[in-house]
């Protein structure tokens, strides 16, 4: 599953940007608390300052402690449980009784630094931390030693209730930045999966190229995919053309060798072989690219192919009837039309009795689409058979020609153009052949 | 019956030749389009058989001349194009007939005698004249129900003169569609066949109608 992440580009993107979004927000939280922690030991030291300040009124310049004044202002030095004083000097030690070991600080700045307090921290005897300042007073009885201390959980408790929302109001942000950084992912990688929805279309032949009105990061990939396409068809159209032009090169000596060999039965089969597999593979050869911008008026097309197909079965006395519905066009090549069209008209005549109808008009439910209708009074095809019918080489290794192969050619041209073939019974009794086109917009 | 057979193979044309020498046709074979089409627009021909794909000009081009200077030989198209665009475009610019290669030469020649017989205006495939018939559909010829043997000069004169029962058919009209363009004609070599027809079918069936022709006429 995460290796499956990591392998589409909007995972590895995503997970890298979520992964930033954390580090820069963690950063920002521990930068924060540290200025707040700051702030608060700031503010913690002004008043241990002013605690000290009060001590050092008690103290005169020889060192005495007056304490009658200090006890007068015993109630400024309380400020609650676990805040303590002491005044060390000449006069001994006066202070609270469970003054904390204290660590010695840093050393104070030489100078005219003297006289300020510094920092002292250390711990009581119950193991709680505390926070402390020392101010060291020269006397003229000796060295007095003014220390004010507080425990750290004074500075600890409005941290913590600082930081609680804060990280609560972080980890929002952190929400608010992954969501967005998903959307802008959907909506960046939005024309890529359009390129990949068109490129499967230009596969499935339902287009010829791909959009070039994408952001200008796709542009070229769009153009490359273009040229490509145009490139692909080029070569189909050229493999095509070798294959007929193959084909049509071997007709003539193939008509050369059948007139020749035409006493000896066995030779006549093998060249009738050979025909056959030129005649499969040039119809093929010609079913492999539809060209989507087409546009051939169906009417002309139809009358053309009534008019030959007439004359082909001329000593038969076929009549054929056309009923097509006037400016019809469809999206489909005019050579590939008359395949599919001259198809079943030939394999309509062949089998009629003696009448053969042939029908076009839009589809009454879609305006996008052309119904061709080919029906005969022949002998039909039974339903059991049809789909046989429409597989491709059925006829192939059969001597007599029949409806099979035409009708497989057909199916196959119409289904590149996005249409289809399907058989049923008409109402003279014999094989209705439909063939659904894509109409081109008149 | 006269063919023109207008076709580039090396191989096929003079093979194709050969083969409706055989079924007693002349036949004058042009490897090009333009002497092809020359021929056609000068000489009298029974039908042609015309190969699309041509050097010098190609096959619907010289239908298409044929047809704009009124020649109304019927014309058999036979080319290695298959596609039923081929055919339309072959039939618009006036073909009679399309065969595609490889063919069966029975088929060729079959659907040349129904092209030459439509040409002539008949409906039915088997003609007669008082006791002579002619099955266009084989070539055969019979004498009150008996197969008629006959060379190929006596085939190609006697089914022109059935062809065009009753009608008077020129001397020269009759040569030209006896002899192949390159034959070397004796002026009394036609007299020569009708004579060895008239012994054959009947003195009285072919009439010579003196400074014009021949006549093939009904017997009353």
């Amino acid at each position: 599953m995460i290796r499956r992440w990591f392998a589409s580009l909007y995972g590895r993107m995503l997970a890298l940007s979520a992964a930033a979004t954390l580090i820069a927000l963690g950063l920002a939280g521990w930068t924060m608390s540290g200025v707040l922690e700051r702030f608060v030991i700031e503010g913690l030291d002004r008043r241990l300052d002013s605690q000290i300040a009060i001590l050092s009124g008690s103290v005169d310049a020889a060192g005495h402690v007056d304490r009658r004044w200090l006890a007068e202002r015993q109630g400024a030095l309380a400020e609650g449980p676990g805040w303590r004083w002491r005044i060390a000097g000449p006069d001994g030690t006066i202070g609270s009784a469970d003054f904390p070991v204290l660590a010695d600080g840093p050393p104070g700045p030489p100078g005219p630094d003297q006289g300020r307090p510094r920092p002292r921290d250390g711990a009581a005897e119950n193991g709680v931390a505390v926070h402390a300042r020392e101010l060291v007073l020269q006397t003229g009885g000796g060295t007095v030693r003014l220390t004010a201390a507080a425990p750290r959980d004074v500075i600890a408790r409005p941290i913590r209730g600082a930081v609680a929302p804060l990280l609560a109001a972080l980890a929002a942000l952190a929400l608010v930045l992954v969501t967005a950084s998903w959307a802008q992912l959907r909506l960046g990688l939005a024309p890529l999966r359009r390129l990949r929805d068109e490129v499967a279309a230009i596969r499935a032949g339902q287009r010829s190229r791909v959009d070039e009105d994408v952001p200008s990061e796709l542009r070229g990939l769009a153009e490359e995919l273009n040229a490509l396409t145009e490139a692909n068809a080029a070569a189909l159209a050229g493999a095509r053309q070798s294959a007929a032009n193959l084909a049509h090169a071997l007709k003539t000596p193939v008509a050369a060798l059948a007139i020749a060999l035409r006493r000896d039965p066995d030779l006549a089969a093998q060249v009738a072989r050979i025909d056959a597999t030129i005649r499969h593979h040039l119809a093929r050869a010609r079913v492999q690219a539809a060209d989507q911008r087409a546009s051939t008026a169906l009417a002309p097309a139809v009358d053309d192919l009534v008019a030959t197909v007439a004359r082909l079965h001329g000593g038969r006395g076929i009549a054929i009837a056309t009923r097509i519905e006037p400016g019809i066009a469809v999206a489909v090549d005019a050579h590939d039309l008359d395949e599919m069209i001259g198809n079943l008209l030939d394999n309509a005549a062949k089998f009629a009795r003696q009448r053969v109808a042939v029908t076009a008009e839009r589809d009454a439910g879609d305006a996008r689409t052309v119904r061709i209708v080919v029906c005969d009074d022949g002998p039909g095809i039974p339903a059991e058979r049809r789909t046989v019918a429409l597989e491709p080489g059925q006829r192939l290794d059969e001597r007599v020609e029949g409806h099979g192969f035409g009708l497989s050619i057909v199916r196959e041209l119409a289904e590149l153009y996005g249409g289809t073939l399907s058989l049923g019974t008409g109402d003279m009794g014999g094989l209705l052949a439909e063939l659904q086109l894509p109409a081109r917009p008149a | 019956m006269r063919i023109l057979l207008v076709e580039d193979d090396r191989d096929l044309g003079p093979a194709i030749a050969r083969a409706l020498r055989d079924e007693h046709f002349a036949v004058d074979l042009a490897d090009n389009g333009i002497d092809g089409g020359h021929l056609g627009e000068t000489e009298a021909f029974d039908a042609a058989v015309l190969d699309l794909g041509l050097p010098g000009k190609d096959g619907v081009s010289v239908l298409r001349a044929w047809r704009a200077a009124d020649r109304r030989l019927p014309v058999l198209v036979l080319t290695a194009r298959d596609g039923w665009s081929d055919k339309v475009s072959a039939f618009k610019a006036g073909a009679d007939d399309f065969l595609m290669k490889p063919f069966r030469v029975e088929e060729l020649v079959m659907r040349l005698r129904a092209m030459v017989r439509r040409a002539a205006g008949h409906a039915q495939p088997r003609l007669t004249c008082g006791p002579l018939a002619f099955d266009t559909q084989t070539g055969q010829f019979e004498l009150e129900g008996l197969p008629l043997k006959l060379t190929a000069f006596e085939w190609r004169v006697l089914s022109q003169l059935m062809l065009r029962k009753n009608a008077v058919i020129e001397r020269l009209d009759l040569l030209e569609r006896v002899y192949e363009g390159d034959a070397d004609v004796d002026s009394n070599s036609l007299e020569v066949i009708v004579g060895r027809l008239r012994r054959k079918i009947g003195a009285t069936l072919i009439e010579t109608v003196r400074g014009r022709g021949y006549r093939l006429a009904e017997p009353r």
